[in-house]
């Protein structure tokens, strides 16, 4: 090594083994931190990865490869006599129509089914025929014609039958043999078209056409041609609206984890800074002496640096390690939403890149050495003969801290709070998180100064003042203890404050929703489910006072988005239904029909009262008018309520999927319920679901708290990593205050005095971060509730304070910080406290 | 499941793409039951109560660099299936149709095909007169008498006009054709020899004029081999002294025939019907394909006794290689080509050489 | 061939930030293995002095020349390597390094100047041998007593072979016994390895060891027999 070698790596090795022995629990937590956060990052991401891949699998297993599709707007499908139409049209090559039906199968679980022309898709969608590629072999393998192929997913070999239900009616498929290209996960069946819709009562109908653009004639050319004949109830979809589609069903939602889990590394990174800066700061004179002795500044500063990068590289390993078993099995546990109830039914594999793995780990070792950074200039820059002299303490007194620059930030962060979406996501939203959070930290000093310096002039005991005096005379020191506290504290409160906020409003909402005692609901029957005379038996039974029927149905409003829900209901008297507003309903004009659109189809469609809806109904275009606008926060996509009259009119279906049940004065549910089971024909009520709306509203909050059961881990991890940082940073600067104490002791302070201080210290220390982490937690938490939320998932809600959650959690940061510097106190002050006592805790 | 020929589809060659109907609940198949006479246009027309039906034009056209084959076929299968479903998707009927191309200077077949169940007027069959529909393509009769055809395959497009110019030739007993020992085994076959081709042919993005001579061959069936058939050879020669020479035999695994059949029709329209046995295939050069490795005897001696003496024909190809290969799509492989003889022009077709057809 | 002296120092002057002057027009000239006592009263700048020597602090005015190379002449860089190669330092609050082994905080100034780990590791094991910590190598120091800490210090100020040790209060932190027997050492090795010695000392009975002992004051050193 020549001679002028900044940082001899001798020296590196030396000097961080010899800390990492001296203070394992200090590296350990510092690692941790890293590695927390890499790890919730990269969990994450895996998640996300996995589960898009298993979405474009499930697209593309269902649709084949089409250049361009003809959907319907809702499940009842479009005349079939748009596929000739179509595949006479000279800018097609060829047309696969296909009729598509989500039955459900025994255990529950539901299973698309596709009826395909297998000549026509082997041209189109050759993935699709491939199951289906000997042609009508399903008579030669099963002697029915009716037969179908299965994904491996679906339980069923050759010469099965699979029961299914659909509609209130059961089929029962006889299984011809595998599609085994269909990835696994998929829940499909194959058989042909005309068997599928004489099955399932799809005579007429077909869901969709799958196309392929004839040679020489661009897309848009076809897509002119197609929409030119297009009835109202199909629609043009290309395969990037598909995909765009895809990703919006849960974009929001994942956008949001993953930016908790950068959220977490950031905290990790704060972390990181502090044990950097107190590990400095203790190491003062061993730094300056190594200067001394010959070390350059750039080789200390390359050392310093170094250590955080042997911290960031084994914290990033430590993290995508933990980061990926923490995926696989939320993978394997929640599926692929983390239990947000996007895909049912699918278990994705996980799907690890190396580039994306890189990133992880990059971004891991990155915030490592930003924490350390500071540190290095810091101890770069100190003059070696007077730390030398010095034991650390570098602070002057009486300099007042500045405030400008927490300031500038917070204004920073507010103004972003106003910015709109971006791309449809609230990026800003989460800068102007971040901004609070950094200016939060750097108000610090003068916040730690402010809220202690009155103690120091207040008439109090002995300890009291020498711990206030300490505090408000080193409040940069303070500051760095606090600073991951105050991180991890403020997301905490954030988070708190907006899911009890988000989950309040949701029992609100629900009690709002479900006005009757008891519900039914029958599964996949958008089309047929209870026909009038069900209904009025439904009435008629005993110890029921009324009955709410309803039919509900999926809409597809644009190609672009996933499809809306339509409820047919009534509302009382004529008027406006019973729905929780946001806007007040208003009357419509005669021979208008009003249409009461949820909050999120409000937002996504930008639709205010007042406006016009054009809906697709029954092959044509209905026009509507918004008369309301109400809180939802079951269906995402948005909901447009019709009065049910209305939807008769226009549609002439008079069949229901949902009632709800009024029963009648001291009627026993449990009861009614029976009765309302055994007034259904079997196999309807094989896939009818009755409940008491009291249970629903439970298992709807406490599959609530189960999704947020991710949420609330990835907190309560980077919480605890806040106090051990704490913990360790308050133990250290204990430590490093012997002499201090010693001092204190000849002087006559008695160890108990002594000890009070400390633990005065600790818990002044713990109050004022918490104090601050709350506030600067509301503030964020705000955002949350106001800018991120609304701009993810178009809802909006009321704010509620956690009192006791927050005023739990400034207590214990309290107390844990006050306790630890108790302990790290007493083996400072312990007998044989020079030599004897290992720097660490 | 392209490239069927007629034999072989009848064979079960189409079993591929088509369950057998014994497999599905007993559909009821009409039988080519002899004494009926056979009426036009309506029996240009399809049969749909009969499993299997086809409209085969081979020819030859005179291109601008020397002599083309063609085949354009329609082929009609009922599947037996969908019987009773009242969708419009139920596949009772499946059109299916192949076109190929034979160039000396290519060297090897040109192909196309196109298959789909019938109905929405994109695959359709008249039971009135000739007229097929099948996507793109068309087999019509027009009211003059004349058959337009449509298709087309790698590189080529036909269309062309064939003007009939001798009266329709009842094949066998006025069109009840035995194709095996049991009389069940047997079909309505009638041809139209001697059709005078105009139109136009598109090579490589450009249409040109062509004109040539070919033949209509007209079958529908419902019960054809026998069980120990394995493979057929059929021709059919336009004479250029106007007459018209069709000949076909049954053969089983050992080569020998299992049932013989033809025909000769002199230009002044007398007709003589070969009894089985009358019609023989002989040696003659073999070609063995590169890509199967089966061995055709594309050069045979087609030899028939007729009352006034027997009559030989020895068969040049046009070229060697007019193998098709269908089995990736599940058919057979056969060989289909155009033929000289001495004094005339026609179509040689070979099955079962590269593997028994499956029965 | 005369090699050049480990230290020359003419017309010091170096003033605190207040503007009180320590001193001004400070010569020095020590030759090889000479050793030299610094006495004065506190504050009087008896630190600052070896601050400026080391290159640790600038002076106002005066030029320094450790073995020949003017100090004003170089940049920083070239000031550490300067320390790194020619000087060694020992001082009152010992400053050896808690978490690493005696063996390594001797081979320090070794490792910083580039040497491998194997090679600094041996040469400071025989340098604690001579200072009498022979086997002593793996130890960490917090199981030495102060005595064996400052011979830690001394081992690790000469492995390198430096032509100058600058001592300040070397024994302050030493009863006197241990002091006495330390000091010995110190100046014994240096000897032996023809180091010279600046030692800065409140205690008259150190500088009695020296060659020679001066008085720091405001018009630099003065020379003055021991006591």
């Amino acid at each position: 090594m020549p001679p002028d070698a900044a940082l001899p790596r001798t020296l590196l090795s030396w000097m961080v083994r010899g800390e990492w022995r001296a203070h394992p629990v200090r590296t350990f937590v510092a690692v941790l931190a890293i590695a927390v956060g890499v790890a919730l990052g990269f969990a994450v991401h895996l998640v996300n990865r996995s589960a898009l891949a298993e979405f474009d699998t499930a697209v593309r297993s269902v649709t084949g490869a089409a250049d361009l599709r003809v959907e319907a707007v809702s499940v009842s499908g479009f005349d079939e006599t748009l596929y000739p139409r179509l595949a006479r049209l000279p800018a097609l090559s060829a047309v696969s129509p296909v009729v598509e039906v989500t039955a459900q199968t025994r255990d529950g679980r539901s299973l698309t089914v596709l009826g395909l022309d297998p000549l026509r898709a082997a041209r189109v969608t050759p993935a699709l025929a491939v199951g289906a590629g000997s042609g009508f072999g399903a008579g030669r393998e099963t002697g029915r014609e009716d037969a179908v192929w299965l994904s491996p997913a679906v339980m069923g070999g050759a010469g099965e039958v699979l029961e299914v239900r659909e509609g209130g009616r059961r089929v029962d498929l006889p299984v011809a043999g595998g599609l085994p290209s269909v990835e696994a996960g998929q829940r499909l069946a194959v058989g042909d078209i005309a068997a599928v819709q004489q099955a399932f009562g799809r005579i007429g109908r077909l869901n969709r056409l799958d196309l392929l653009v004839a040679a020489g004639v661009s897309r848009s050319e076809a897509e002119r041609a197609i929409a030119a004949i297009l009835p109202a109830d199909a629609r043009l979809s290309t395969p990037e609206a598909e995909s765009r589609r895809g990703g919006d069903l849960s974009r929001a939602y994942r956008v949001n984890l993953g930016m908790l889990a950068m959220v977490a590394l950031l905290t990790g990174g704060f972390l990181v800074f502090s044990a950097q800066s107190l590990s400095i700061a203790r190491r003062r004179p061993a730094f300056a002496l190594l200067q001394v002795l010959g070390l350059p500044r750039r080789g200390l500063f390359l050392q310093v640096l170094a250590e955080g990068a042997v911290l960031g590289v084994i914290g990033a390993v430590l993290g995508l390690a933990g980061g990926a078993a923490l995926a696989g099995a939320v993978l394997s546990l929640l599926g692929g939403d983390l239990g947000g109830g996007f895909f049912s039914g699918s278990r994705p594999a996980l799907d690890i890149s190396p580039g994306w793995t890189l990133i992880h780990g990059t971004l891991g070792l990155a915030v490592a050495l930003a924490g350390s950074l500071l540190p290095a200039l810091d101890a770069a820059r100190t003059p070696p003969a007077q730390a030398l002299k010095s034991a650390g303490e570098s602070g002057d007194p009486g300099r007042r801290p500045p405030l400008a620059p927490a300031l500038g930030l917070g204004a920073a962060g507010l103004a972003a709070a106003f910015a709109p979406p971006i791309a449809g996501l609230p990026l800003m939203g989460y800068a102007s998180i971040a901004l609070i959070l950094a200016a939060g930290v750097a108000a610090m000093p003068w916040l730690a100064r402010r809220m202690i310096s009155p103690l120091t002039r207040i008439a109090a005991p002995v300890p009291v003042r020498l711990a206030a005096a300490r505090l408000a005379g080193a409040p940069d020191q303070a500051a760095v203890a606090l600073c991951g506290l105050v991180a991890s504290a403020s997301l905490m409160a954030a988070m708190g404050l907006m899911v009890a906020s988000f989950r309040g409003s949701v029992d609100d909402w629900l009690g709002a929703i479900l006005p009757a005692d008891v519900y039914m609901r029958v599964a996949n029957a958008e089309m047929a489910g209870l026909d009038p005379t069900l209904q009025a038996a439904l009435a008629a039974v005993p110890r029921v006072d009324g009955i709410e029927s309803r039919r509900t149905l999926t809409l597809s409003l644009s190609a672009e988005r996933p499809p809306v829900a339509l409820l047919a209901i009534s509302p009382a008297a004529g008027g406006a239904p019973d729905l929780p507003w946001r806007a007040p309903p208003r009357a419509v004009d005669e021979g208008e029909v009003p249409a009461w659109i949820s909050e999120p189809l409000s937002r996504l469609y930008r639709l205010s009262p007042g406006d016009t809806l054009d809906l697709p109904l029954a092959g044509r275009t209905v026009k509507v008018r918004v008369a309301g606008v109400w809180r939802d926060y079951g269906r995402q996509f948005g909901a447009v309520a019709l009065r049910r009259s209305d939807y008769l009119r226009i549609t002439g279906d008079a069949g229901a999927n949902e009632a709800g049940f009024t029963l009648a004065a001291g009627a026993d549910p449990t009861d009614v319920l029976q009765r309302i089971r055994q007034a259904l024909p079997p196999d309807l009520a094989a896939q009818t679901e009755v409940a008491p709306s009291a249970e629903i509203r439970r298992v709807a909050l406490r599959i609530f708290d189960r999704s947020f059961a991710v949420t609330y881990a990835l907190e309560a991890v980077a919480i605890l990593v806040g106090v051990a940082g704490v913990a360790a940073t308050v133990s250290a600067q204990t430590l490093a205050r012997r002499r201090e104490f010693g001092m204190l002791r000849h002087v006559g302070a008695g160890r108990g005095q002594i000890l009070a201080m400390l633990a005065l210290e600790g818990a002044l220390l713990g109050a004022v971060g918490a104090v601050a982490g709350l506030a600067l937690g509301a503030a964020m938490g705000q955002v949350l509730i106001q800018v991120v939320n609304p701009q993810s998932f178009n809802w909006t809600m009321d704010t509620r304070w956690p009192l006791g959650l927050l005023g739990g959690l400034a207590l214990a940061l309290t107390l844990a910080s006050s306790l630890t510097a108790l302990l790290a106190g007493r083996s400072a002050l312990s007998a044989d406290a020079v030599r004897a006592v290992r720097e660490d805790w | 499941m392209d490239r069927l020929t007629r034999r072989s589809l009848l064979a079960g060659g189409a079993a591929a793409a088509l369950p057998p109907a014994q497999a599905i609940a007993a559909p009821d198949f009409a039988q080519v039951i002899p004494g009926r006479r056979l009426v036009f246009p309506r029996d240009h027309g399809a049969h749909p109560d009969f499993r299997t039906e086809w409209w085969y034009v081979t020819g030859w056209l005179d291109g601008p660099t020397g002599p083309l084959g063609f085949q354009v076929t329609f082929f009609r299968t009922r599947t037996g299936l969908g019987e009773g479903n009242p969708s419009r998707f139920a596949p009772r009927q499946v059109l299916f149709a192949h076109a190929a191309l034979s160039d000396p200077r290519v060297g090897r077949l040109l192909h196309g095909q196109r298959i789909a169940r019938q109905g929405f007027g994109l695959a359709e069959a008249s039971e009135r007169d000739m007229d097929i529909v099948l996507d793109d393509w068309r087999l019509v009769r027009e009211r003059s008498g004349a058959m337009r055809a449509l298709a087309g395959g790698e590189g080529f497009q036909l269309d062309l006009v064939l003007t009939p110019t001798q009266p329709i030739l009842l094949q066998g007993e006025g069109g009840f054709s035995r194709k095996g020992p049991r009389p069940e085994q047997s079909s309505w076959y009638y041809t139209l020899p001697h059709l005078q081709v105009s139109g136009r042919l598109e090579r490589e993005g450009r249409w040109r004029p062509v004109r040539g001579q070919a033949w209509l061959d007209r079958e529908w069936s419902s019960t054809l081999l026998d069980p120990v058939a394995v493979g057929w050879d059929w021709t059919g020669i336009n004479l250029d002294d106007g007459g018209a020479l069709t000949a076909f035999r049954v053969r089983d695994a050992r080569g020998r025939a299992v049932w013989t059949g033809g025909s000769l029709r002199s230009a002044d329209g007398r007709l003589w019907t070969a009894p089985n046995g009358a019609v023989a295939f002989e040696g003659g050069r073999t070609w063995r394909s590169p890509r199967t490795g089966a061995v055709y005897p594309v050069a045979p001696t087609v030899r028939l006794r007729t009352p006034a003496g027997e009559r030989r024909w020895a068969l040049t190809p046009l070229f060697d290689d007019q193998e098709l290969d269908s089995r990736p799509s599940g058919g057979p492989v056969y060989w289909e080509g155009a033929v000289r003889v001495p004094g005339g022009r026609g179509y040689l077709e070979l099955t079962g050489y590269a593997a028994p057809l499956r029965l | 061939m005369i090699s050049p002296p480990p230290l020359r120092i003419r017309g010091l002057a170096k003033s605190v930030p207040g503007g009180r002057i320590l001193f001004e027009g400070l010569d020095l000239d020590l030759a090889a293995g000479e050793i030299a006592a610094v006495m004065g009263e506190s504050g009087a700048g008896k630190s600052t002095l070896l601050n400026l020597i080391a290159g640790l602090d600038t002076a106002d005015a005066g030029e320094i020349e450790i073995v020949g190379r003017a100090l004003s002449g170089l940049d920083e860089a070239g000031r550490t390597r300067l320390r790194r190669e020619h000087l060694g330092f020992v001082f009152q609050a010992f400053h050896i390094l808690p978490h690493l082994t005696l063996a390594q905080n001797t081979a320090l100034p070794l490792v910083l100047a580039g040497i491998s780990s194997g090679e600094a590791l041996s040469r400071a094991a025989e340098m604690l041998a001579a200072v009498g910590l022979g086997g002593r190598e793996s130890d960490l120091p917090s199981r030495l007593s102060g005595g064996e800490l400052q011979r830690t210090a001394i081992a690790r100020a000469l492995v390198h072979r430096p032509g100058l040790i600058l001592a300040d209060e070397p024994t302050g932190n030493l009863d006197p016994e241990t002091a006495e027997r330390s000091l010995g050492l110190l100046l014994q090795a240096a000897r032996t390895r023809g180091a010279a010695v600046l030692l800065v000392t409140h205690s008259a009975r150190a500088a009695e060891a020296a060659d020679r002992t001066l008085f720091l004051g405001r018009h630099g050193l003065e020379a003055r027999r021991a006591a």
